[in-house]
């Protein structure tokens, strides 16, 4: 299984790397994009001192967060993209895959992985190694278990809802550009502490898509910080089931539509 | 001995909804649900054996791709039974393409960046086909189909006959015992549509593949196939020898005489003269109604003749007749089967 | 093609005679525009949705502050700036314009060029008519439903009215003149997208976009101003809410007007060299 899906995916590299000023460029781009985003936050907190409380260090530390974690989805879950995925719906190329004898997520899994991508993973380590200087946070052991598991179930998060908007492509292909709402939305939402968002949009955010779990609640404990909604204690350490629960809901989601596609062609 | 396709009363429904256009349309299609049911398979009932090359006939929106679909397993029918080597084909989806193969038309089956042998050797991996066996198909299919040429070249670079080729190697690698080809020569020069042919035609004596053949070039049908299925609205209007069908339908055929001198008058009774270039006349005329026979005793009684030639009408125009005179119209019954099924 | 085949590029002037043409083909850009109704709706609700984050997050930096202004802006002003910029995102382009871009690369180009309608303004005028819907169905409905969400701003007199429309327009001459610039680049590299794509990100950041510019650091402002990119945004912005009176209003004009003229002469001068390229190496 492993060894067909690095073969898979080391097609979709190869083909990228076939253009190599271009892909450096779209590289460098889109590192470039995330990062005039940071810098100019960052100025103006020059100016404002914090937002909702939080000082430069620590919107850094979340921001870059979620920053290296959806830009690691992007990578690794480019075949469940939904505007690439759109694309092989409308082509009918979908079709390969089921003729295929093989799983069909691993072949979805191995159908793209577009490196360039790395730029904004890049970046969002940047400015989080950044936050992890200008902090200084007392780390315990169990933080520094926890971390990569936030990071994780991040990934896991934001790929469910990837898996998602592709899944809404067996139903109709237009819709795939209002996922992008939910996903490039969200993901920008959950980069700045939830606390300063309208009452529904928190309450949205941390039970409807549970995105709050996954990096602001681990943030106040990270950060130490007192949670301002009064939420119980035990909310930061929900990431690893809001964050693979969102995944398995995805993947359960998915499933229906491969089986209406097949009931309804295309 | 098991029929290695058997399908008994195939139903396949689609629902169609109107669909509005623009923003508006978009919060209209939410709300109303205007739909009305297409049946594109409506009672489908055949059963193919092992080693058949059938040639498998309709227009555009017969019902030909839905029922390939339903066959290859990526696509559910509203009812009825299907089986094709003892599985039901969309409910063992992994098990069932594992030993079929398929090509349709113009689409690949190949990796569209990666040169046709490494593309070749990943389909090894993912069939699982053993090494010895892909090495033997390999050369094989490497002498037969001419791959040599181009086996390094990354398939966006080849043309419409080499990426044919090359996707009929990768389609029988593992030894299917079933193959799907649809539409395999569209698009291709004369030349390269027969060696296509030549190849099908020897995947089936030679190795034992089952063929099922769809098609709208009917020379690819006269060429290769015996049996013939023929289908419209969803119906199997016919499902036969191709022979049959000719007989049954071919209304018209040829005789072309080479006279011996400039005769003014060449005609002859129930025959209608359809071309006269120099000493060469070519007649038309209805089968059953008179035999070649007669015809070239009546003019050998008038005239000197130096040559002569019967021509069968081609299966394109019987087709056509079929189609247009709808000669197997479905009588409110049950599809006009006509011929034996497997000789 | 040959030299004098080009003769769409020579002289330059738009002569009076060609106006209805390029009327028309503003009119066609725009109705081009209009059709694509599903990805205007999406687009618009994309739009909105990050509107509403970033007044959010303006209305966190203000904080404690609220009741004040910073920087001459009040909280209102902030949360206006936030829908006014959005609202400009598809009126100016301002993530990207490659229609000219792809006719270069494809060859189409060389027929744009032997229109006898000159190039520049052939190209204008689309993006005008293009733009003028633009701000019809994904403008103007985002500062609607500012106004019903949030209490914003608006022009205070009706000469600050005038002078939005004439700052709107220049706004997107410019915005027009960098995209063609840019977009000529394709005359010479293979790899122009990447490039194409690295500028237009350099306008979100130098305009203004992100943050109004009086909140950046005094050294940042200094820089930027010294670029033509605020003049695309930020200037704008600052006709729009009132910043700026009197004199202040009128230089602020002027200097967008400056730009236009300097960047357009840069058009021209990059265009006639892209043209000598293609005619004499064939492109």
């Amino acid at each position: 299984m492993l060894s067909l899906y690095l073969r898979l995916i080391s097609i979709s590299l190869r083909s990228q790397m076939q253009y190599r000023l271009s892909f450096l460029l779209d590289a460098l781009g889109s590192t470039f994009a995330s990062l005039v985003e940071f810098v100019t936050l960052a100025a103006a907190l020059t100016r404002f001192g914090s937002v909702g409380g939080w000082r430069l260090g620590e919107v850094a530390f979340l921001y870059g967060l979620v920053e290296m974690a959806f830009g690691t989805m992007d990578m690794v879950f480019s075949g469940f993209d939904p505007g690439y995925f759109s694309q092989q719906i409308r082509r009918g190329t979908f079709d390969q895959f089921l003729l295929r004898p093989a799983s069909l997520v691993l072949q979805m899994f191995g159908s793209e992985f577009i490196l360039r991508r790395l730029g904004r993973m890049a970046q969002g380590a940047a400015v989080f190694a950044l936050s992890l200087w200008v902090l200084n946070l007392p780390w315990t052991p169990g933080k520094l278990i926890y971390l990569p598991v936030v990071f994780v179930s991040t990934v896991a998060f934001f790929g469910g809802l990837f898996v998602v908007g592709a899944a809404t492509c067996f139903w109709t292909v237009e819709a795939s550009e209002a996922i992008n709402i939910f996903t490039y939305g969200g993901s920008t939402m959950l980069s700045y502490p939830m606390h300063i968002y309208a009452d529904w949009m928190r309450r949205f955010f941390i039970f409807v898509v549970p995105g709050a779990l996954l990096v602001y609640y681990p943030a106040l404990f990270f950060l130490g910080k007192p949670d301002p909604l009064g939420l119980p204690p035990f909310m930061p350490f929900l990431a690893p089931l809001a964050g693979f629960g969102v995944l398995a809901a995805a993947f359960a989601f998915w499933q229906i539509g491969v089986r209406k596609y097949t009931s309804t062609g295309t | 001995m098991q029929p290695i396709i058997s399908v008994v009363n195939l139903h396949k429904e689609f629902r169609v909804f109107r669909h509005h256009r623009g923003a508006l349309g978009a919060l209209r299609n939410l709300l109303t649900r205007e739909s009305r049911v297409v049946k594109a398979v409506d009672g489908l009932t055949f059963s193919i054996r092992r080693g058949e090359l059938v040639g498998y006939l309709g227009p555009n929106g017969a019902g030909k791709s839905t029922t390939l679909k339903i066959l290859t397993g990526i696509l559910v029918p509203t009812s009825g039974e299907v089986r094709v080597n003892g599985r039901v084909p969309w409910r063992e989806r992994k098990a069932h393409v594992a030993r079929i193969g398929a090509v349709f038309g113009q689409r690949n089956i190949l990796w569209w960046d990666l040169p046709v042998i490494e593309s070749l050797d990943l389909l090894r991996e993912i069939y699982k086909v053993p090494a010895a066996t892909y090495r033997r198909n390999l050369d094989h299919f490497r002498e037969v189909l001419a791959l040599d040429d181009f086996l390094h070249t990354p398939v966006r670079s080849l043309s419409l006959g080499q990426s044919m080729r090359a996707n009929l190697a990768g389609a029988l690698l593992h030894d299917p015992d079933l193959v799907f080809l649809d539409e395999p020569t569209i698009g291709l020069d004369v030349v390269a549509k027969e060696r296509i042919r030549q190849f099908i035609r020897h995947i089936n004596r030679e190795r034992g593949a089952t063929v099922i053949l769809t098609t709208h070039d009917l020379s690819d049908v006269e060429k290769l196939c015996e049996r013939v299925m023929m289908i419209d609205h969803g119906h199997l209007l016919f499902d036969g020898q191709l022979e049959a069908l000719r007989q049954r339908f071919g209304g018209e055929r040829e005789l072309v005489v080479d006279f011996a001198e400039d005769y003014p008058d060449v005609s002859v009774e129930e025959a209608r003269i359809v071309e006269r270039d120099g000493l060469r006349v070519t007649y038309r005329f209805t089968r059953g109604a008179v035999t070649a026979s007669t015809l070239i005793g009546r003019l050998s009684a008038r005239y000197r003749l130096l040559d002569l030639s019967v021509r069968e009408p081609e299966i394109e125009d019987t087709v056509r007749r079929i189609y247009e005179e709808r000669l197997l119209e479905k009588p409110g019954g049950n599809a006009g089967n006509e011929g034996t099924v497997g000789t | 093609m040959r030299p004098h085949e080009a003769q769409s590029v020579r002289g330059g002037e738009a002569a009076s005679a060609d106006w209805p043409a390029y009327a028309a083909l503003a009119r066609m850009a725009f109705q081009r525009q209009l059709a694509y109704r599903f990805a205007n709706v999406s687009g618009l609700l994309t739009n909105g949705f990050f509107g509403l984050l970033r007044a959010y997050v303006l209305i966190a930096l203000f904080g404690a502050r609220h009741a004040g202004r910073v920087a001459g802006y009040s909280i209102g002003d902030a949360i206006t700036y936030t829908g006014l910029t959005q609202a400009l995102i598809a009126y100016i382009a301002l993530w990207g314009w490659w229609d000219l871009m792809r006719s270069i690369r494809t060859g189409e180009v060389a027929s744009d060029l032997s229109r006898p309608l000159d190039f520049f303004w052939y190209w204008c005028a689309q993006d005008f008519g293009r733009a003028a819907a633009q701000m019809l169905v994904r403008g103007l409905p985002i500062m609607a439903a500012y106004a019903l969400v949030f209490r914003i701003t608006l022009p205070p007199t009706p000469l600050h009215w005038l002078a939005l429309l004439v700052t709107l327009a220049l706004a997107l001459f410019l915005s027009f003149c960098w995209r063609f610039i840019v977009s000529l680049s394709a005359f010479w590299m293979q790899d122009a997208v990447g490039i194409g794509r690295m500028a237009w990100i350099v306008v979100t950041f130098l305009s203004g976009f992100l943050m109004p510019v009086a909140f950046l650091p005094d050294w940042m402002q200094a820089l930027m101003r010294y670029t033509f990119f605020p003049a695309m945004i930020n200037t704008v912005v600052e006709v729009y809410l009132g910043l700026l009176d009197g004199p202040a209003l009128l230089g602020a004009l002027a200097a967008q007007l400056l730009w236009a003229v300097i960047l357009y002469a840069l058009a021209r001068l990059v265009l006639a060299a892209g043209v000598r390229k293609l005619v004499i190496q064939g492109g």
